[in-house]
């Protein structure tokens, strides 16, 4: 299993839909609002480093009101 | 009263000279070294480090201040040193980068009191040099509500009537009149407006028209379904 950790750019003071939304995407296991440069983490699981390729560039990133993203894979 | 203000850049060093001038005692904490002489030669207090570390609000002696502003252009800075202030009990003021942001920080950070978004101020200063002329907006003070400073002119349709007898729309409020010559102070319900009069008033976005048209008297263009 692949564990990933999105950092989640937004542009829009809609937190709480965001969280939301990006909380519903399969594959998302927790998100957090967070304070500074970007204003969303989200933890993500996969079985691939394919398949979080695809949860971040075609759900997570085509919600409205995200406007960039960051991808960290888990190492350890 | 005491402040700490983080940055002393464009916004954080003009903070503290219009504290300075009102008298108040301000500490400033910045990092770069060319802007820590400047602001030292402009005779301020300053402490060298980053701010959004403990040691050097600790240095700048944060558990005695009043309040904190963290007004640099670095927005974790920012917020680390809101946490930082907030944890000393001050009072603490976050200048964020992004108009959005505003709406997020507000809900969320317990750690932070006040928002400040320098650029929205500027826009505003700037939209008045624009516009020009008799009515000037002061202050959003919230997203539906804007104080306005209108001055009286020739074709004001409320010129020569008294305060008590101009209506106002509703969701409106008269908050300081001044004549033309005169400070600003409570308005009395005999105050007559004459040409050159100025009014403060707090308006709902939505009768901004209604109560340009009223006290200025500009043509405003018709509404959908209005008369």
């Amino acid at each position: 299993m692949v564990v990933a950790y999105i950092m989640v750019k937004a542009n829009t003071g809609e937190a709480d839909r965001l969280k939301g939304d990006i909380s519903a995407i399969d594959g998302v296991t927790r998100a957090h609002i967070v304070a500074g440069d970007f204003d969303l983490v989200a933890r993500v699981e996969a079985d691939t480093t394919a398949e979080i390729k695809d949860i971040v560039a075609t759900n997570l990133q085509s919600i409205a009101g995200v406007e960039d993203t960051q991808t960290y894979i888990a190492m350890d | 009263m005491r402040f700490v203000i983080i940055g002393a850049g464009r916004v954080g060093l003009r903070t503290a000279r219009v504290l300075r001038e009102e008298d108040h005692d301000v500490t400033l904490v910045e990092r770069d070294r060319d802007r820590v002489a400047r602001a030292r030669a402009d005779g301020f207090d300053v402490v060298e480090g980053d701010g959004s570390h403990e040691h050097v609000l600790e240095a700048a002696d944060v558990a005695t201040a009043d309040a904190l502003g963290a007004l640099t252009s670095d927005l974790n800075a920012n917020f680390a040193a809101c946490m930082i202030g907030k944890h000393h009990g001050c009072r603490t003021i976050l200048r964020i980068d992004e108009d959005y942001r505003e709406e997020i920080y507000r809900k969320y950070a317990a750690e932070v009191d006040e928002i400040v978004y320098p650029e929205r101020l500027g826009a505003i200063v700037a939209k008045n040099a624009l516009l020009g002329g008799s009515i000037q907006a002061i202050a959003d003070v919230a997203q539906n509500l804007q104080v306005l400073l209108i001055t009286v002119t020739e074709a004001s349709p409320m010129r020569g009537y008294s305060i008590e007898e101009v209506e106002l729309p509703a969701q409106t409020r008269l908050l300081a009149f001044g004549k033309a010559d005169e400070p600003m102070r409570v308005p009395l319900p005999d105050d007559s407006l004459e040409e050159g009069d100025r009014v403060a008033v707090l308006a709902d976005y939505e009768v901004l028209d209604d109560v340009r048209q009223l006290l200025v008297g500009e043509r405003v263009p018709a509404t959908a379904g209005g008369e």
